[in-house]
C-alpha cells in the first residue's frame, strides 16, 4: 500500500486548518441556534429547536424575513433582465464609448456601498418613494446587475456566431432567435446571476439599514438592530437561516452543471453506413 | 429516397414559383477605406451552380454574405428572381445557407434542426415533423434524427446541415465552404452527393471555397475573384485552360509560365516569340496588358520526338518525381525551367536518350495571359 507522499502531508497541513479557518466561524451559528438557551452561547448547552420555533412565531422576525425575500425578488428579477440583456446586447459589438458601457454597468461592484446607500436614500427621499420594500429591491437590483452581467457574457463566450446567422436565415426573428438560441446557452450563466443576484440581495445590509422603514425592514437589518440590545438566539437562527440557503443555492447550482453536462456527454458513435 | 420532399414548388405562403434567379448589380463593400468587394456584377441563373473562387480576403465570403443578407453592402443592388432584396432581413429572402462549422442548434436534436425553419413559419406540427424527417431520409440520416449534434459525425453534422437549408424550398442554396472541416476523402463525397442533390432538385446553388480542386469538381461556372474583384468568370474547363492571367492561371493549379512577346494577334489565336523555345501559335483570349507569357498546364506537355509536327522543342531531363497517380518531370528547355506531368501508367512507353528528348503542346492548350507582376 503505498502511503500518501510528504507533499501531499503538507498541502493536507496547510489546507484543512486553512478550510477550517474559512468554515468555522459560519457554521458556528448552526449549533447556536439550536442552543437550549435564551441567550447565544457557546458552546451549546443542549439541543432544542426552541429558537427556531419561537422565531418563527414572532412576527417581527417573519416579516423581516418576508421583506428579505421581496426584496431579494425584486433584485433577481430585474437584475436578470437587466444584467442578462446588457451581455447580449453588447456580445460581439464594438463601438466608440464601449469600455464605458461596461465600466458603467460594472460600477456598483466598486463603489463603496455606503456611497450608494447614501445615494440612493436621498433619491428616493427626493422621489417620495419611501415606507416600502420597493427601493430596497430596486438598490439592490442596482448592485446585483454586473454579477449577472458577468455570469452570462461569461456563458456567451461560447456562442458561435453562425448560430444567430443561420437562426436568422431559417426565418427566425429577434425573438426567436433570444429563445432557440441565446437562452440555451445563457441559461447556466443566468442561473447562477440569479443566485449571485439573490445572495447580494439576501446579504446586503448598509443601504437596507439606510431605507429600512417599520414596514420594510430586512432580515440583516433586523439583525443588526437587534444585535445591540436584545441578544436572543432568534438572531442566530436568522444566521442558519441564511447559511441554509446559500448552501441549497449553491448545491442546486452545481447539481444543475452537473446533469447538463450528463446529458450532453458525448454518446459513444455508431458507425454510420453512410460515411 | 424520392425527389418530391424537397423540390422546389413554391414558397410556402407567397404561392410564387422559386425561381432561384440571383442578381448583383455593382455591389460594393466598405469597410471604412477598406474595400472588401468592388462594384461587383455577377448574374447566377436558376438552377445554376456557380463558385466564387478565392483566397482569403478576396471578398468571396463577404459577396455570399451580402446574398444572405448579414452583411449590408455599401453600394450596388442585390436581385432575387428579379426583386432587389436590399431591404429585406435575411429572414425573409428565403435563401438556404450552410456555414462553415455547419452552426448546428446544439441544444436541439438533427430532427429539432431540420424542423427548425418550418416552425419559424409555423407549419403545424405533425407536417413539419413529417417534412423534416423526410428530408434527413433524404440526405440518408432517417435514423439519426434524435440525435444530438454533438453526438454525429462531421459528414453526418453536414448532411443534417444540408437537410436544414433544404426543407423550407429556399430560393436558393449559399454554402459557405461546406467541406473544410471534412478530411480528404469524405471531402469529395460530399462533393459528388452535393452535386447529385443539386441536379435532382435543380436548385440554384452559390458556393464559397478557397479549393480550386473543390469548384473544378462541382460548378458549372466558377468565378475567380481576387481582391473583391471578379478576375474572370467561366465554365470550370475553360479558366483552368484558358486563365487570363498568370494569377489566375498558378491559382487553379501548377503551370508553366513562360514569358513571350507577341508577334501577331489574329482572333482567337497569336502567334508568340518564346524566347529560347521559338515561335508558337497559342490561344488567345484578347486580354492586353504591359508583359505577357504563355501558360501551359503540365499535363499538357507531351514528351515528342522531333520527328512529330507542331509546338515543341528539344529539352534536357533535371529530376522525375513519382507522385502515385502521376510522374513529375523537371526539364530545361530553351533557357526556361518546364514542368511535365504524365500517368505514371505512361511511363516507360518513351524510351529515348536524352539528347533525342523533345517536349511538345497542342496549340489549343497553350493561352497566351497577361503577366500582373
Amino acid at each position: 500500500m503505498k502511503t500518501t507522499n510528504p507533499q501531499q502531508r503538507l498541502l493536507a497541513l496547510i489546507s484543512i486548518p486553512a478550510f477550517l479557518f474559512l468554515v468555522i466561524p459560519t457554521a458556528i451559528v448552526v449549533p447556536v441556534a439550536l442552543n437550549d438557551s435564551r441567550y447565544i452561547t457557546f458552546p451549546p448547552e443542549g439541543i432544542s429547536f426552541a429558537a427556531v420555533a419561537g422565531f418563527f412565531a414572532d412576527r417581527a422576525w417573519t416579516s423581516a424575513l418576508t421583506a428579505s425575500l421581496q426584496s431579494a425578488a425584486i433584485a433577481v428579477v430585474i437584475g436578470v433582465l437587466l444584467g442578462a440583456t446588457a451581455a447580449i446586447g453588447l456580445h460581439g459589438r464594438k463601438f466608440p464609448g464601449q469600455p464605458a458601457v461596461v465600466g458603467l454597468i460594472l460600477a456598483p461592484m466598486i463603489v463603496p456601498t455606503v456611497v450608494l446607500a447614501l445615494a440612493f436614500y436621498q433619491f428616493f427621499i427626493s422621489i417620495g418613494m419611501v415606507g416600502s420594500i420597493v427601493p430596497i429591491g430596486l438598490a439592490h437590483a442596482v448592485i446585483a446587475t454586473p454579477y449577472v452581467y458577468l455570469t452570462t457574457r461569461a456563458s456567451l463566450a461560447g456562442l458561435n456566431p453562425a448560430l444567430v446567422r443561420s437562426a436568422q436565415s431559417l426565418g427566425a426573428g429577434p425573438l426567436a432567435v433570444l429563445r432557440h438560441v441565446y437562452l440555451p446557452i445563457i441559461l447556466p450563466g443566468l442561473i447562477s446571476g440569479a443566485l449571485f443576484a439573490f445572495s447580494v440581495s439576501i446579504d446586503e445590509t448598509v443601504m437596507s439599514l439606510f431605507m429600512q422603514s417599520p414596514g420594510a425592514t430586512t432580515l440583516p437589518v433586523k439583525m443588526f438592530t437587534d444585535i445591540q440590545f436584545n441578544l436572543t438566539p432568534k438572531i442566530a437562527v436568522s444566521s442558519a437561516l441564511l447559511v441554509s440557503v446559500a448552501t441549497i443555492g449553491l448545491l442546486l447550482q452545481v447539481m444543475f452543471v452537473l446533469k447538463r453536462r450528463s446529458s450532453t456527454r458525448m454518446l459513444p458513435l455508431a458507425v454510420s453506413a453512410q460515411t | 429516397m424520392t425527389a418530391s420532399v424537397i423540390s422546389a414548388e413554391s414558397i410556402p405562403g407567397t404561392g410564387r414559383a422559386a425561381q432561384g434567379a440571383i442578381e448583383l448589380r455593382q455591389v460594393s463593400k466598405h469597410y471604412g477605406d477598406v474595400v472588401a468587394v468592388d462594384g461587383l456584377d455577377l448574374t447566377v441563373q436558376p438552377g445554376e451552380f456557380v463558385t466564387l473562387l478565392g483566397p482569403s480576403g478576396s471578398g468571396k465570403t463577404t459577396t455570399m454574405m451580402m446574398v444572405a443578407g448579414f452583411e449590408e453592402h455599401t453600394a450596388g443592388t442585390v436581385l432575387i428572381d428579379g426583386r432587389p432584396v436590399d431591404s429585406l432581413p435575411p429572414r425573409d429572402r428565403n435563401l438556404g445557407v450552410v456555414f462553415q462549422n455547419y452552426a448546428l442548434f446544439p441544444h436541439m436534436s438533427a430532427l429539432e434542426n431540420v424542423e427548425f425553419a418550418l416552425r419559424m413559419r409555423k407549419v403545424p406540427r405533425a407536417e413539419r415533423r413529417q417534412r423534416a424527417s423526410d428530408a434527413l431520409e433524404r440526405v440518408g440520416l432517417g435514423k439519426m434524427g434524435g440525435r444530438k449534434p454533438r453526438q454525429l459525425s462531421g459528414g453526418q453534422q453536414q448532411r443534417v446541415a444540408l437537410a436544414r437549408a433544404l426543407v423550407f424550398n429556399p430560393a436558393a442554396l449559399l454554402l459557405d465552404e461546406p467541406m473544410a472541416a471534412l478530411d480528404k476523402r469524405l471531402r469529395e463525397q460530399m462533393q459528388e452527393e452535393i452535386k447529385t442533390l443539386q441536379k435532382s432538385l435543380g436548385i440554384t446553388v452559390l458556393f464559397v471555397t478557397h479549393d480550386q480542386d473543390e469548384a473544378m469538381a462541382m460548378s458549372d461556372r466558377i468565378v475567380v475573384m481576387k481582391d473583391g474583384k471578379i478576375v474572370q468568370s467561366g465554365p470550370p474547363e475553360e479558366v483552368y485552360n484558358h486563365p487570363i492571367t498568370d494569377w489566375v492561371a498558378s491559382f487553379l493549379g501548377d503551370t508553366n509560365l513562360i514569358p513571350c512577346t507577341i508577334v501577331e494577334r489574329n482572333g482567337e489565336e497569336a502567334v508568340v516569340d518564346l524566347g529560347g523555345l521559338g515561335l508558337a501559335r497559342v490561344r488567345d483570349r484578347g486580354a492586353s496588358g504591359e508583359n505577357y507569357a504563355v501558360s501551359i498546364r503540365p499535363e499538357h506537355l507531351k514528351f515528342r520526338t522531333r520527328a512529330t509536327a507542331g509546338n515543341g522543342c528539344a529539352a534536357a531531363l533535371v529530376s522525375s518525381t513519382n507522385l502515385g497517380a502521376t510522374v513529375r518531370h523537371r526539364l530545361t528547355a530553351g533557357g526556361h525551367e518546364l514542368q511535365l506531368r504524365e500517368l505514371s501508367s505512361d511511363r516507360g512507353t518513351r524510351i529515348l536518350p536524352d539528347e533525342e528528348l523533345w517536349v511538345g503542346w497542342d496549340a489549343d492548350k497553350a493561352q497566351l495571359l497577361v503577366l500582373e507582376s
